[in-house]
């Protein structure tokens, strides 16, 4: 047990002590200009300096990446379980839910703000468009994977639709649904932050004024508050996957 | 362990690209150098307030000094950045933009303020019957700024803003035009024009009247190149004077130009706006000492307003921050 925890996490506490070396002293040594490219010091040191405002912000981010993704989740099962209960429906708007994919949230963002209004809404708003394609995609291509022959027995016996869709297909395909998850939650972020550029509040406009100021170790500071935060959800859907997927895991092992 | 050694080489890879991003920096700044050129960031689209800059361009007034100018950047172009790695000789930033380089450890100099007036204001629609600034702030309501400008440090310090929701401004007058309780920032050549061509009734409070103003479309380049390249650093500011002059006595034939570069600005909006802003960039301190001259009375007093505002840490030397390119001695002009 022991021996495991070691194994994982010396390799990625030793690339980050040496990835964190090498940029220090190749910042230094190459003299590059602190406007240009901070070193890892002076990030760490910007965000000390810095924590009343990043971390109210952080949580300010934060709020709107769980509510964004749970709408996504919400939104994204009932259309993946709408598309895959026939053919025709799959056909019929599947390609509509590929818009969500292929939007640029970039250039629709400042009519986020027209639409909902500045503040938490539009940020929301961006977060659920660009984070709701995975979780379509994903749970769909589960729902249609279920082994025919399982789908047959279920028939057999009579089961309801309902039953079949709880008892057979979710259970399927809940390690597609946990995929789609993983790649969300990192989506998520970036859609939050893209939104609060034009909504306001959280790291996005943090991110802006210390661009603005011409603090880039603030801006590399902030940054890495979002990657924590993408990090930390990355790191709840894994938790979850393997609570939920324990039982399945041990009998492929058992196998 | 054939994974490992993959990754070993991406990771090299990627240090190695990193670095001759940085290192190629001046490359294209070593070849235009050689054939005697130079390159200027815009920090926004062709509009008036670079009028003088493609005036010269168009009259030969660079040409005529042995100087081919390139003109680049735009809206979001990291104009300090850039002129700071040396991808662009020259860049137009603010003087508040400037002595924040300074302080954080750069050596960025002005060399010319387009304008001696900010021409940054708030709009806010008239049918609100608001007087001045302070009015706005008693009010409230909506109001769009760019996230962590100086005047909006300014204002907080000064003002009491309790009433007001600020929200970033997105460079769009749409929002504007849908909530008449909405103020938002503007440059006094540009957003207010275009309101009013759209229907909206405008009405613009300069932030240089409450007694924050920095010089603005400030051209910089580096403190190196200032006092290396002397004279060509003369020929280029006095080239650009040139152009200013012809921009204010006759601004069509620029605009025309700068029209055909930025066609979502119309000519009237154009002709309305080098209008609106010649009182801003011609004054009593210009008549006297040259269109784009500076003071050190000015830098000295952006310096302790910025302190204050505690957005630099110490009083940056103003003397350090503008190069007067106007007197071989180095003395800037004489305060007004």
């Amino acid at each position: 047990m022991n021996r495991r925890l070691i194994e994982s996490v010396l390799p990625p506490a030793a690339t980050f002590v040496l990835t964190t070396a090498a940029a220090e002293f190749g910042i230094r040594a190459a003299g590059i200009s602190p406007l240009l490219l901070p070193t890892p010091s002076a990030v760490a040191r910007a965000a000390l300096q810095h924590s009343s405002t990043l971390l109210p912000a952080l949580a300010a981010t934060a709020q709107s990446v769980v509510v964004g993704l749970s709408l996504s989740i919400a939104v994204g099962l009932l259309v993946a379980i709408a598309l895959s209960t026939s053919r025709w429906v799959e056909r019929a708007f599947y390609p509509y839910a590929i818009f969500f994919q292929i939007v640029p949230i970039v250039a629709i963002a400042p009519l986020l703000v027209i639409w909902f209004g500045y503040g938490m809404r539009a940020v929301v708003a961006a977060a659920f468009i660009v984070s709701v394609f995975p979780v379509i995609a994903n749970s769909l291509a589960g729902l249609l994977s279920v082994d025919p022959a399982l789908r047959d027995l279920f028939r057999l016996y009579g089961a309801s639709r309902t039953a079949t869709l709880w008892k057979l297909s979710l259970p399927w395909a809940l390690p597609n649904v946990l995929t789609g998850l993983r790649i969300a939650a990192g989506l998520a972020v970036i859609g939050a932050i893209v939104g609060e550029f034009v909504g306001g509040g959280g790291l996005g406009v943090v991110v802006l004024e210390a661009m603005r100021q011409q603090r880039t170790d603030l801006v590399f500071a902030a940054v890495l508050h979002a990657a924590a935060l993408g990090l930390a959800l990355f790191a709840a859907v894994n938790a979850t996957s393997h609570f939920a997927l324990r039982r399945w895991q041990n009998q492929e092992k058992d196998a | 362990m054939r994974r490992l050694e993959a990754s070993k080489w991406v990771f090299a890879l990627a240090i190695a690209t990193l670095l001759a991003a940085f290192a190629c920096g001046g490359e294209d700044a070593a070849k235009r150098a050689v054939a005697g050129k130079f390159a200027i960031a815009l920090n926004w689209k062709p509009e008036p307030e670079f009028g003088g800059l493609f005036e010269a361009q168009r009259s030969d007034a660079f040409t005529k000094r042995g100087i081919e100018l390139e003109i680049t950047g735009g809206p979001g172009a990291p104009v300090v950045q850039m002129v700071e790695a040396g991808k662009v000789e020259f860049g137009i930033a603010a003087a508040d933009e400037v002595m924040l380089a300074r302080d954080r450890g750069t050596d960025i100099v002005a060399v010319f303020a387009t304008y001696q007036t900010n021409p940054q204001g708030i709009m806010v629609h008239a049918s609100r019957g608001l007087a001045a600034l302070p009015d706005l702030f008693a009010a409230g309501g909506t109001l769009a700024v760019e996230p962590g400008v100086a005047f909006t440090k300014f204002f907080e310090k000064r003002f009491d803003l309790a009433k007001m929701k600020i929200v970033p401004y997105g460079f769009s007058i749409a929002p504007f035009l849908n909530d008449k309780e909405m103020a938002q920032q503007v440059f006094v050549t540009a957003e207010p024009i275009a309101a009013r061509r759209q229907g909206a009734d405008p009405q613009v409070f300069l932030i240089a009247a409450s007694g924050f103003n920095p010089y603005a479309a400030v051209v910089i380049t580096t403190g190196a190149r200032a006092r290396g390249e002397a004279k060509r650093v003369a020929d280029f500011v006095a080239a650009l004077r040139e152009g200013w002059r012809g921009y204010l006595d006759d601004p069509s034939q620029a605009n025309a130009q700068m029209g055909a570069l930025n066609k979502e600005m119309d000519g009237e909006t154009f002709r309305l706006g080098a209008e609106a802003q010649q009182p801003l960039i011609e004054d009593a301190f210009t008549k006297e000492h040259g269109i784009g001259a500076m003071s050190l009375a000015r830098w000295t007093e952006l310096g302790e307003q910025l302190r204050e505002l505690g957005l630099i840490d110490k009083p940056a030397a103003p003397q350090q921050c503008f190069v007067d390119v106007d007197a071989p001695s180095g003395t800037p002009p004489a305060p007004r």
